[in-house]
């Protein structure tokens, strides 16, 4: 029963989602705090090819993912610098910054000397549960048949939620990001919040980007995230900014990109271009139901403050 | 006719009072602060005290300064120069957290409230003692008992934007006493408000006075000032004019401080009104929040009429001036302009067949702040020759018409490319009216015409709104302004809670009859009721 | 803001109309600061930024075939800048040209292999090829424009949605199908069917065709219909203020509509261009290098000016071009991107000396406001 299609093709749905989760989960702080930042393409490649170089050369995969999520909040901070303390236009910062990030990714990635593209990480995870849990029916390669990182993600989106939702920081960073000016009359540090923010989001585009390259395709290519981190920005918007539905929508997006492989060995052709394009399109029919309806749209519209500059002595 | 440029002379004698032994410190003392704003200075060298336990007025017109004045005081703006003493102590406020620290709150007129977030989510918000994991219920428990000591009683779950403004505000007090602020300082609070109301928020600061805590209440109405403060100062471009005991100040000297002229004796010519020119007839429509905000309206300007408008802000005045200019859809009823029916036409249709209309928010609405004034001027005209030839728009036209407006209505500091947002208030004003008044219209809607000006563009507004009646215009004016409803008005409605509640003739209504009406009181002994439709 | 110097101290002051110099300078300084970082990244990597940057700008525009080869490529970007400036004037954030631009392809090559298979070429198919690339454009646009005019949703994520959907319909159509797109001799590997040689666009000289003319007049008539008709007019109070704007009789909906719509047919008009230009038929490798994103910077670079944008686009594309030659010489050609990257939020982040002003003030201490 294990060895069902339909079951194995989710489990890899969630393998596949995990860096979107991250990625997705980290831009979702990020915008929790007013700061939209369009460039978790960019900060995904940008991160996980660092990432990625530690890997090959050190074989801790912690580490790795700790450099890569390092890189990618590095990445975020020139946003964070500009939309926040220079107040220029988000789209176009962020947009900016997906085109360093790529540059970056190819640059370090085809230098003569680091000749990325032959390099191979050290090591591998493992799944945390032995065997016998992993044959356990149903739940055994779904629920137990991960590496560590999945375990994580699914720590970081509780932990996510909390924060956010029960939290006095959480609190204070969603005042932030739906008010600031409310937020600075209480004390609260708008342009510190949002650089922190911005950060741990440019942090989970790395982290994401390195589990990637490091742990699913174990190689790095020129635009080897093929978008993924366009889908984790999606997945914000498709969440409605909640941890919880980010984790689901996470792994529906994972599944919808290896969809069109099962669907062949079962028998039914839908071509993979068609399916790739499905997370966006659902993205815009949540968007437009969510905006169809106030009532949803006052729970699970964007932050009131996206992606719009503050500045305290504007009179 | 007022003199309106008369230099102020120095009618008043600054009366400084000294702080009398009982208390060791005063609560605050601020020393000759100075602030300017692009070089403009809005505080100059003033100086402010206040003792615990009593409420002081703050009293000056728009621009005087007692916002700026307050905002350094809860630490918002840095002041240029000076000093702040809290409690005989000197202190460098760099942030309204700072100012906190110290128990000095400030309620501003826009609140400060987030809202998405629940009553009890704002309270907890930036409040040192909230624990790191926000603990729902015992917040909201600790919310509503505060708000039973104080008078302030308002649901601890309800979310900000479901709550009223006088609820708001009950919110933004609750949120600064549970902050343990001791100071308080409430920027026009009543502005907002009913009388009723007004008269809680009252009850409250006395209560919170007769605390030991001390209140600075900022207002630009006498009657509220004497009725509640204990001290009133008076600020006047930006500089003190006095300190008085209120138990000894008449509402003459006080006016003369604030003002520093005596108040003009309202011009009390009258045109005789011509046929109907709007006409309003059992009109529904609803809010924002998708609530009725207008309740089977009647209503009718004859030509060469002001008709005025009175009630509290949010009663419905935006809705009915929304729906007559066509921004906004009624949902039963007509509106005729002459005799024909505009129900259903376009707001183009309606500017097109002479409704001109001045918008309460200028800078937005009624402009597009960031274009230049010359494209402002056209925002109507440039449909039509000479502004356009057929899709063309001539810019030369453009600025050709802008200047002869410039000229013709006297807006001044007006230059090249500059944004629209950077004139004054009263210039801006003037423009508007300049552009909606070129345009030859049978019928204004002016809504918040004199709304934040300076005395002098106050007068010049309202001699433009005069003459326009003198021309034949007929003039919707919807005001909160008691004393510009009586003085303009030919005929007064009151709209509360979206109905009218009474006619009016202005000779004969006094502002104890027109309270009444706008908090929702029908007063029999007013014949002017039984006019109604008739 | 204020930084102490001794007796003076330097303060940030914002400012609402920048001088003509710091106009001129921000810019400047910008890009001489993004080269400097540039310079110190190929450094690092042990190659030598003088000979990178003399390199990239002799491929970029040293003699004529360097020049055309710019000038083609800045084509698509001019059209592109064009789509983001017309939106953001209104600030209707539409950053779908990427899939403008391939809805527009794929529709002017639908067309055009059927005017062909039909027997009909030239300039009637010419003009009837772009005129459905720009229309397609705006059609795709319309998708987003729809939901933001009537339900007020926000079109920042749905124009960026719709990007993706419009590269996964091209790539069904040339990879997944065999449709009226693909040739049907090349079932390994993949590609689309040519258009008739009648239908490609004039070719003045090398590379260069009359596509770039199409862009540059698209440009003043741009530059022209925003600052001299109604619809410009209407366009800069809505962008300015969208309540404004309903005041004085304006159709709000329908200038979000129109807006969207003629930004989506710029960009659908560059993707017919590159068929009858440059491609000849529907290639989805060369119609997926994000000249859409890059048209919104060139939009920002160019400070929403409609024939700023041509200098900016040519100078980007300057960059791309300069790609291949670079690796010739062992320099990874990346480096081009990432410079492009690092250039762009320098040039973005120098925006800010416009709105601001940095002044040299006496301080202003304790003692002398005391003494006064």
């Amino acid at each position: 029963m294990n060895d069902s299609v339909l079951l194995l093709s989710l489990a890899s749905a969630i393998v596949i989602g995990t860096p979107i989760l991250l990625a997705g989960l980290g831009e979702m702080m990020t915008e929790h705090s007013g700061v939209m930042n369009l460039g978790v393409e960019g900060m995904m490649l940008g991160g996980g090819v660092v990432g990625f170089w530690m890997s090959s050369q050190h074989s801790s995969v912690a580490l790795s993912l700790a450099v890569g999520a390092g890189v990618g909040a590095l990445f975020a901070l020139i946003h964070a610098y500009l939309a926040v303390t220079l107040r220029v236009n988000q789209i176009v910062s962020g947009l900016a910054l997906v085109i360093t990030g790529t540059g970056f990714a190819g640059f370090v990635g085809s230098s003569n000397d680091s000749a990325l593209i032959y390099a191979r990480p050290q090591s591998f995870l493992e799944p945390v549960f032995g065997e016998s849990m992993q044959d356990l029916p149903l739940v055994g390669p779904l629920v137990f048949g991960h590496d560590w990182v999945v375990y994580m993600s699914w720590g970081l989106v509780a932990a996510a939620a909390f924060w956010l939702f029960r939290t006095r920081a959480g609190l204070a960073v969603r005042s932030v990001g739906e008010d600031p000016a409310s937020a600075d009359t209480v004390g609260i540090s708008v342009g510190l919040t949002r650089y922190v923010y911005t950060m741990i989001g440019g942090a989970g585009a790395g982290m994401g980007g390195t589990y990637l390259m490091t742990q699913i395709f174990a190689t790095y290519q020129h635009g080897i995230t093929a978008g993924l981190g366009w889908i984790a920005f999606a997945l914000v918007t498709f969440a409605g900014w909640r941890p919880w539905r980010a984790l689901v929508a996470a792994y529906v997006f994972g599944a919808l990109r290896n969809l069109g492989f099962t669907l062949q060995i079962l028998g039914a052709s839908v071509p993979s271009d068609v399916l790739n394009a499905l997370p966006f399109v659902l993205t815009i029919v949540a968007l437009i139901i969510i905006s169809a309806r106030p009532a949803a749209a006052r729970k699970y519209s964007a932050p009131s403050a996206l992606a719009v500059p503050y500045s305290r002595e504007t009179r | 006719m007022t003199d309106e440029s008369t230099p102020a002379a120095s009618t008043a004698e600054p009366a400084t009072v000294q702080a009398s032994g009982g208390e060791p410190h005063d609560a605050a003392r601020l020393n000759a602060i100075t602030k300017s704003f692009f070089g403009v200075p809005a505080n100059d060298r003033v100086d402010f005290d206040l003792r615990w336990g009593e409420i002081h007025a703050l009293l000056g017109e728009n621009g005087a300064g007692k916002s700026t004045l307050c905002s350094v005081l809860a630490g918002l703006y840095h002041p240029d120069s000076g000093e702040i003493h809290l409690d005989g102590e000197r202190v460098d406020l760099a942030s309204p957290q700072q100012a906190l620290e110290h128990g000095v709150g400030m309620v501003y007129q826009h609140f400060r409230l987030v809202d998405r977030f629940t009553v009890a989510e704002n309270l907890a918000l930036g409040h040192p003692e909230t624990g790191f994991v926000t603990s729902r219920r015992s917040l909201e428990r600790q919310v509503a008992e505060l708000g039973r000591r104080y008078g302030l009683e308002v649901s601890p779950k309800a979310a900000i934007w479901q709550l009223s403004v006088g609820e708001q505000q009950r919110v933004e007090i609750l949120k600064l006493l549970y902050r343990g602020v001791r100071i308080l300082i409430l920027d026009e609070p009543t502005a907002v408000l009913t009388p009723q109301e007004a008269q809680s928020l009252f009850a409250t600061m006395r209560a919170m006075a007769a605390d030991g805590q001390a209140i600075i209440f900022v207002s630009h109405k006498l009657d509220e000032v004497l009725e509640v403060s204990d001290r009133v100062t008076v600020l006047r471009d930006g500089e003190r004019v006095g300190s008085v005991e209120t138990a000894e100040a008449d509402p003459a000297t006080l006016a003369r401080m604030m003002v520093g002229r005596d108040l003009a004796t309202p011009d009390r010519t009258r045109a005789t009104a011509g046929g109907a020119a709007l006409s309003v007839r059992g009109l529904f429509a609803d809010g924002d929040r998708g609530l009725e905000a207008l309740r089977d309206v009647d209503l009718e300007v004859r030509e060469s009429q002001i008709v005025g408008v009175a009630g509290v802000a949010g009663n419905g005045q935006r809705e009915l001036a929304e729906v007559i200019t066509g921004l906004r859809r009624s949902k039963r009823g007509q509106i005729f302009l002459g005799d024909v029916d505009i129900t259903r036409a376009s707001t183009l249709q309606r500017i097109k067949m002479g409704l001109g209309f001045v918008p309460e928010d200028r800078m937005r609405t009624g402009m597009a702040g960031g274009l230049p004034l010359a494209s402002n001027l056209a925002l109507k005209a440039y449909r039509q020759p000479p502004l356009s030839k057929g899709p063309v728009v001539s810019q030369k036209a453009v600025e050709e018409r802008a200047r002869s407006l410039e000229k013709q209505f006297d807006i001044r500091g007006v230059r090249w490319a500059m944004p629209t947002s950077l004139l004054s208030g009263g210039n801006i004003q003037r423009a508007i009216l300049a552009r909606e008044l070129s345009a030859g219209p049978r019928v204004l809607v002016a809504a918040a015409p004199t709304r934040g000006l300076d005395v002098a563009a106050i007068d010049a507004i309202r001699q433009i709104l005069l003459d326009e009646r003198d021309a034949g215009t007929a003039i919707l004016m919807i005001s909160e302004d008691l004393e510009e409803i009586l003085d303009l008005s030919d005929e007064i409605v009151v709209l509360y809670e979206g109905r009218i509640m009474g006619r009016l003739d202005p000779d004969e209504a006094s502002p104890e009859v027109l309270g009444m009406l706008m908090a929702g009181r029908t007063v029999d002994a007013t014949p002017e009721t039984a006019k109604d439709t008739a | 803001m204020s930084l102490p110097l001794g007796a003076f101290e330097l303060t940030v002051e914002r400012q609402q109309i920048p001088s003509r110099l710091v106009r001129m300078a921000a810019p400047t300084a910008s890009v001489a600061f993004g080269l400097l970082v540039g310079a110190v990244i190929i450094w690092a990597s042990g190659q030598d930024p003088i000979l990178a940057y003399t390199e990239m700008a002799k491929k970029g525009f040293g003699g004529r075939l360097a020049l055309t080869g710019t000038l083609v490529l800045a084509t698509p970007l001019i059209l592109t800048g064009l789509a983001a400036v017309v939106a953001f004037r209104m600030k209707i954030w539409n950053i779908g040209a990427e899939g403008q631009l391939i809805l527009g392809a794929v529709a002017s090559s639908g067309l055009g292999l059927w005017l062909g298979d039909n027997g009909i070429g030239g300039p009637v198919g010419i003009v009837l090829m772009l005129g459905a690339g720009a229309l397609a454009g705006a059609l795709w646009a319309a998708l987003a424009a729809l939901p933001r005019a009537y339900l007020n949703t926000d079109e920042v994520i749905s124009t960026l949605m719709l990007n993706f959907v419009a590269l996964g319909i091209m790539n069904y159509l040339i990879f997944s199908s065999f449709s009226h797109w693909r040739d049907p001799g090349r079932a390994t590997f993949p590609v689309g069917r040519f258009v008739d040689d009648s239908m490609f666009l004039h070719r003045f000289t090398g590379r260069l065709h009359i596509g770039l003319f199409i862009a540059l007049a698209a440009a003043g008539a741009l530059w022209w219909a925003l600052r001299s008709t109604r619809w410009g007019f209407e366009v800069r109070v809505t962008g300015d203020s969208p309540r404004a704007a309903l005041y004085s009789g304006m159709r709000v909906d329908r200038k979000i509509l129109s807006v969207l719509m003629v930004s989506g047919a710029f960009a659908g008009l560059g993707g017919g261009i590159e068929v009858g230009g440059v491609l000849g038929n529907l290639d989805p490798r060369a119609l997926s290098l994000g000249v859409g994103f890059a048209g919104i910077v060139v939009a920002a670079l160019a400070r929403l000016s409609p024939i700023g944008v041509i200098p900016v686009a040519i100078l980007v594309a300057s960059f791309t071009n300069a790609k291949p030659g670079l690796q010739v010489l062992g320099i990874p050609s990346e480096i081009v991107t990432l410079l492009e990257g690092i250039l762009f939020l320098c040039i973005v982040g120098g925006e800010w000396f416009l709105r601001n002003a940095l002044r040299l003030h006496r301080r202003v201490g304790p003692v002398e406001a005391a003494a006064s």
